[in-house]
């Protein structure tokens, strides 16, 4: 326990005693630390004793900068001189100290490579002599550390939850939507490329009544797989926009750039293999692909460009599916047919 | 009755240009580099001229460190300053002690530091040039959308009076304008005024 030093400055009411008041401090858990003008300590509290590895007998009446092999960082040092200066208080925050007083989590033994976390605040106490005194508060932050880092992984993987489609991983709608609006307004704005694939899995209603909704699901499962599988830019990312309908936006791509991609998609799926006895189209699983891109510098808004995608796979599957469409969106309202190829023939 | 002359304007400039040399000082031994910090003009305003144009702080969202004071005479005293140029300021501090992507919440009470040092600053050379002394009590943050900032200043009818530092503060690379705001009932701004008088006249 620690005594109070014998030049005594507290005065408590007849109700409490000092012996009271003591226990009080020591109770408290945080670290109190009383020091004089000169840096004397008048009180070291329980907490301080024992984090510090510092019984109170060998701090108390000694200087603070002395008890410590290293000295007191100057931050901490220039607080204490203006705390006694300018009687006004001062905080030493977390984030820009982290730790200035060599103090550790319990047992110290174990601890004493990693000193504790600490915030501290200074505040000056004038005695009824006039005479000014400084007490040092320091509290933990290691739980609140704690606390906002599994408050911070929790959020992350609660918005990541938030975007993603359960059964196949691939972003969903809501994330669509708003990266659809954020690219074409950037694209717009600057000026750039863009594309817009929507894709379609064919005769999927025969398949699921074929081979029944597990192995439905499992097919859009490796559906994503191998559209994924495609996609090299970070940018690019597959989203389950409906159903058996996926959408994937390509950012700063031309209609070039575009085309050669979504045939590479509509080939890995194709090269799945994934038997569909009732497809009219082949004896595999196929996919339908619409893709528009835009022209820099038009009318074209949000809502035609994204209608002339899926103007773009209704095409493809008019056309026979297994195949990829492609329209320009110069103009609102007025998509037109880019002069290619007709034949994307089934494998 | 309630303005003050230019001699007392130029005597408050002064007295918080010293403190802003001081808070300066202090904030280099944090960020270990040097950090400019200047009261370029001291202004009084009754609360009913307080907007987001006078403080000239066009942000949409402030931040405000706030320390209540009292001795000859009480005041709030108000750092304010806007949200976004702040954060980046307490970011390029802390970028210099610890890793970023563990600080989101600490960067509140390293924004009640900043905020601490300069009020501090700016009340220790108060209290020192015109020999009086005045307690303080610990800083609290917070930030909110400007108009709900602004209108806390404004509601508080017993110190309608409102004396405004406009701040620069150049840390590294970055800088930033902010306000000192102090709020003054009636009585405490004649207190302050004759205790300036007697600096001036001192002079």
């Amino acid at each position: 326990m620690n005594s109070i030093p014998a030049k005594n400055e507290f005065a408590f009411s007849g109700e409490i005693g000092g012996n009271i008041a003591e226990n009080i401090w020591d109770s408290i858990k945080s670290g109190l630390i009383l020091v004089d003008s000169e840096g004397k300590i008048l009180l070291w509290n329980d907490w301080i004793a024992q984090h510090s590895g510092i019984p109170a007998e060998s701090a108390l009446n000694h200087f603070l900068g002395s008890l410590f092999p290293d000295g007191l960082a100057a931050p901490f040092k220039t607080a204490l001189r203006n705390v006694l200066q300018h009687k006004l208080p001062i905080i030493l925050s977390n984030a820009l100290h982290r730790s200035p007083l060599p103090l550790y989590p319990l047992p110290v033994a174990y601890h004493k490579q990693d000193r504790m976390q600490q915030s501290v605040i200074f505040t000056p106490i004038v005695t009824s002599e006039k005479k000014r005194l400084c007490l040092i508060q320091v509290t933990d932050a290691t739980l609140s550390i704690k606390r906002e880092r599994v408050l911070k992984s929790h959020s992350e993987r609660l918005n990541k939850v938030a975007i993603t489609d359960a059964l196949t991983g691939a972003y969903n709608r809501r994330f669509f939507d708003e990266r659809f609006t954020a690219e074409f307004g950037r694209a717009q704005r600057q000026s750039i490329p863009l594309s817009l694939i929507m894709l379609d899995v064919d005769f999927f209603k025969d398949y699921n009544d074929r081979y029944g909704h597990p192995a439905g699901d499992k097919a859009l499962i490796s559906v994503v797989e191998a559209l994924k599988s495609q996609l090299h830019r970070p940018t690019d990312v597959v989203t389950r926009y409906g159903g058996e309908e996926f959408a994937i936006i390509l950012p700063d791509s031309g209609s070039e750039g575009g085309r050669i991609v979504a045939e590479k998609l509509r080939t890995a799926v194709s090269g799945l293999n994934i038997p569909h006895g009732t497809s009219s189209v082949a004896d595999h699983l196929t996919i339908s692909i619409g893709i528009v891109s835009y022209q820099p510098d038009t009318s074209c808004n949000a809502t035609c460009f994204l209608e002339a995608a899926d103007t773009a796979l209704y095409r493809a599957k008019h056309d026979g599916r297994n195949c990829v469409r492609h329209l320009v969106a110069p103009e609102c309202g007025k998509p037109c047919p880019v002069d290619t190829p007709q034949a994307d023939s089934p494998d | 009755m309630n303005s003050l002359s230019e001699l007392q304007l130029d005597a408050l400039t002064e007295i918080f240009n010293i403190g802003a040399g001081r808070a300066a000082s202090s904030l280099s031994e944090i960020v270990g580099d040097e950090v400019k910090l200047s009261v370029p003009c001291v202004q009084l305003y009754q609360s009913s001229e307080i907007n987001a144009d006078t403080l000239s702080l066009n942000s949409p969202r402030l931040g405000a460190v706030r320390q209540h004071f009292s001795g000859p005479f009480n005041a709030d005293a108000m750092l304010l300053f806007t949200e976004e140029r702040a954060m980046e300021i307490v970011h390029d501090m802390m970028a210099s002690q610890v890793d970023i992507e563990d600080v989101a919440e600490y960067e509140q009470e390293a924004m009640c530091e900043l905020g601490n040092i300069i009020l501090n600053a700016c009340l220790s050379s108060m209290a020192d040039m015109l020999d009086l002394t005045l307690n303080s009590s610990l800083p609290v943050y917070f930030v909110g959308a400007t108009n709900v900032v602004l209108r806390q200043i404004i509601s508080e009818t017993n110190q309608p009076l409102i004396l405004v530092l406009h701040i620069d503060l150049s840390i590294e690379k970055r800088h930033l304008q902010g306000c000192l705001v102090f709020l003054l009932s009636s009585s405490s701004l004649q207190k302050l005024l004759a205790h300036i008088d007697r600096f001036i006249s001192g002079i």
